[in-house]
């Protein structure tokens, strides 16, 4: 997250692709893993000050478990004013927080709050949308605009999520994997944004 | 208004072209003008047509089968199973244990039966016994019993409806258990006597496990056809078909005998179930107590029609009646081509499993299309079409195939519907160049300098807007240029003196949903010549044929969603 490569510009650029804003909010940066090439917009929020904290002090005690708090994976993108918050509960008779995994090439739109315990790969989650706490989302998961998914949930693959509360309303269709690929958003962000790719780069 | 997002759709060849036929809704512009080889008689698809519904799909939705060359969507392949299982839980669940257990989740995944969202165990006791182990002793025991369902979205609980479990494993069974309890405490309370009244107050919902209720009535109706058919071996009554050699024999001797008078001297009274135990439920006429109820507890406390249609047993007509829902079993198919029984798609088995082994899709096969207005400098693109000034549209056609493909492009002159917009194609047939393998990375980079060279070359030269010619090109897409003429949404008479005579009366009503949508019926027609495919290769290796490059032709209707006009 330190190395950047210039001082001016919109995004810090990480030396593993990383496009993060200057303006995105990212709380406890140490305990946030980045996998590379992800892009962070500006206004974002990542709570990674919200680390496991009953586990440490009440099992092992001494051994130095890393307390990362997020994991995202590659070609991840968090649109403005998303927010990432991990989700926390009573554990062993203490509040926690647990940590937050998300695969590749998850989209997360503006204003989407994810409270989730698991994100998949190739996850759309569109915006205006609340992922509760403890949620499971699998893999190939398109959630639409403003839905509603209640804590605890479980999302199988190739599901289509709305409504509020969320459920699944449809299938992800065998052609329309491709959608959920991400690399060509990816490069559409960053300081020396090159001229706009070819128009038959751009999604249907 | 609403932002519109331009769209490509498809049309199927599954759907017949000869059954549709144009309503006469007075439109003049159903006969197709199209500049390629397309047949006269064969009318202009119109995709506002109530049929059209039916045969449209966006391209990822459709499948494309190798064997036949031709489009397949969902409505036309047939499905298979490959494995059954719980969306909540992700466990498989074999078909076997599908046919006796039913198809929802034996496990402890449930829903909220008011709002859907999951429900999960929760201890009753919790709250105040965790506070108690955090401060001497956490990990001693967890929180104990009695546990009860919860919903975290909209907080109901099970206890609401005076369910309680004793462990927190193994819901489905105990749930199921509690339920037939209830049914068979209010059935010996049936058979005692004194029957309706008392069933309300017990609290529990209509005592009739459609199962229990469903065994009972076939035992009985079977033990009479037994006794019948011992009784007199020829009863005449429908039930005898089928139910013991014995009698279905003697019915087929009496058939061919041809004395069928004999088996209506025969025929047997059965008698019909009237005692609980055989099955048998008056139903609840005294509804005194429903009132009072429906007094007491006003709207709040029946049941939506949703929530009734979601319950496994029917006949919930208040909230306090309603169970939580097991969560229904998911599947993952396989896809079969209807004609030629190949497999088109087919899913890994394994729940978790994301990968397919067979992915015939058809954006492999066809090129997308994607719309967009075209930018005029200095000038924002508005928002909706101004009706009768002329707009253009850039059609970006990329070509997913390893060979180039000619393609040939036609649309009626006018648009179908009340709304005549016109259509002009700039440039109906054109060349898509070549998908190359994306794999090789230095190809793609070579590839993409040189897509930006040309572009920039173009840029220098600036795109002309000129009939015939292709507006902007690129490896393997080709961008052309469509002009429309939106048709006014004025929705006036014609003129008495304009008006024909065998003409039908104009359509005066008001603007229906979505009718300023401007949508283009395009049929595209697609031809490039591939490798010859692989089994025949196999077949003939022989000499310079297989030099030979096999010529494909492929057709299909389209519609594009181009923009809603304005309200002028």
């Amino acid at each position: 997250m330190s190395s950047r490569k210039q001082v001016k510009g919109e995004y810090i650029e990480t030396d593993t692709g990383n496009k993060v804003s200057r303006k995105a909010n990212l709380i406890g940066t140490q305990h946030i893993m980045l996998g590379g090439k992800t892009v962070i917009m500006a206004d974002a929020m990542v709570r990674g000050d919200l680390t496991r904290t009953a586990s440490a002090a009440g099992s092992s005690g001494g051994a130095p478990q890393s307390n990362t708090s997020i994991f995202i994976g590659r070609y991840c993108f968090l649109s403005r004013g998303c927010c990432l918050r991990p989700p926390g509960r009573i554990y062993k008779g203490a509040f926690t927080y647990m940590p937050l995994r998300i695969g590749d090439h998850v989209f997360v739109g503006e204003n989407s709050v994810v409270q989730a315990a698991t994100i998949g790969s190739h996850v759309h989650i569109a915006a205006n949308a609340v992922v509760g706490e403890f949620a499971i989302v699998k893999d190939y998961v398109r959630i639409l605009e403003g839905t509603v998914i209640p804590a605890n949930m479980v999302i199988p693959s190739f599901s289509v999520v709305g409504g509020q509360p969320g459920r699944v309303i449809g299938e992800v269709p065998e052609g329309g994997h491709d959608q959920f690929e991400m690399r060509d958003m990816y490069k559409t962000v960053g300081n020396n944004i090159p001229p706009p790719a070819s128009p038959g780069h751009l999604a249907v | 208004m609403a932002s519109f997002a331009p769209y490509t759709y498809i049309q199927c060849p599954c759907f017949d072209l000869s059954n549709q036929t144009r309503q006469s809704d007075g439109s003049p512009s159903s006969t197709s003008q199209s500049q390629s080889d397309d047949d006269d008689e064969e009318r202009a698809f119109d995709p506002r047509s109530p049929r059209s519904n039916y045969s449209l799909y966006p391209l990822e939705y459709l499948l494309y089968c190798v064997d036949c060359h031709q489009i397949r969507c969902p409505r036309c392949v047939s499905e298979e199973l490959v494995t059954i299982y719980c969306p909540s839980c992700l466990f498989e669940v074999g078909s076997s244990s599908v046919k006796t257990e039913g198809n929802r989740c034996t496990r402890s995944c449930f829903q909220c039966p008011i709002c859907v969202g999951p429900l999960a165990v929760q201890s009753l006791e919790s709250a105040p016994e965790a506070s108690l182990l955090s401060a001497d002793n956490a990990a001693a025991s967890g929180p104990t019993g009695p546990w009860a369902l919860t919903c975290s979205y909209c907080t109901w609980s099970s206890t609401e409806v005076g369910i309680k479990f004793d462990k927190p494993q193994g819901i489905f069974a105990q749930l199921s258990k509690l339920r037939n309890d209830s049914n068979t405490g209010v059935d010996v309370s049936l058979i005692s006597g004194d029957i309706s009244p008392t069933k309300r107050d017990i609290g529990f919902p209509e005592p009739d496990s459609t199962k229990t209720r469903f065994s009972a009535l076939r035992t009985f109706y079977q033990s009479q056809l037994a006794s019948s058919s011992t009784g007199s071996s020829m009863a005449g009554s429908m039930g005898d078909y089928g139910f013991g050699s014995p009698a279905a024999l003697t019915r087929i001797m009496s058939i061919y005998s041809g004395s069928t008078s004999k088996p209506k001297n025969k025929a047997s009274v059965m008698r019909e179930a009237d005692v609980p135990s055989e099955g048998f439920r008056t139903s609840n006429l005294d509804e005194s107590q429903a009132i009072s109820k429906l007094r007491a507890g006003g709207y709040d406390g029946t049941v939506t029609m949703e929530q009734a249609a979601s319950q496994v047993e029917e006949g919930a007509h208040f909230a306090d009646e309603l169970w939580p829902v097991a969560s229904l079993l998911r599947t993952k198919r396989a896809k079969r081509c209807p004609a030629c029984r190949h497999i088109l798609s087919k899913p890994e088995a394994k729940v978790s499993n994301t990968r397919w082994r067979i992915r015939l899709v058809a954006g492999n096969h066809i090129p997308s299309v994607t719309i967009k207005p075209l930018p005029t400098p200095g000038v924002p693109t508005p928002s909706a079409l101004a009706p009768l000034k002329p707009a253009q549209y850039l059609l970006t056609f990329k070509n997913p195939m390893f060979d180039s493909i000619k393609v040939t492009l036609a649309t009626p002159f006018t648009t179908p519907g009340r709304f005549a917009s016109k259509v002009t194609v700039l440039c109906p047939q054109f060349t898509v160049g070549a998908n190359s393998d994306d794999y090789d990375l230095n190809e793609v980079l070579k590839a993409e300098d040189r897509d930006q060279r040309d572009r920039r070359r173009e840029d220098d030269g600036s795109h002309q807007v000129e009939a015939g010619k292709v507006f902007e090109r690129g490896r393997n897409w080709v961008s052309i240029v469509v002009e429309v003429i939106p048709a006014s949404l004025q929705i006036q008479p014609t003129p008495s003196i304009l008006q024909k005579d065998g003409e039908p009366e104009a359509d005066l009503a008001p603007l229906r949903e979505d009718e300023d949508v401007l949508e283009i019926p395009m049929f595209v027609r697609l031809e490039w010549e591939s490798e010859p495919s692989q089994d025949q290769v196999g077949v003939a290796p022989s000499g310079k044929e297989k030099d030979a490059k096999e010529r494909r032709e492929l057709a299909y209707w389209s519609v594009l969603g181009i923009g809603r006009i304005s309200r002028e």
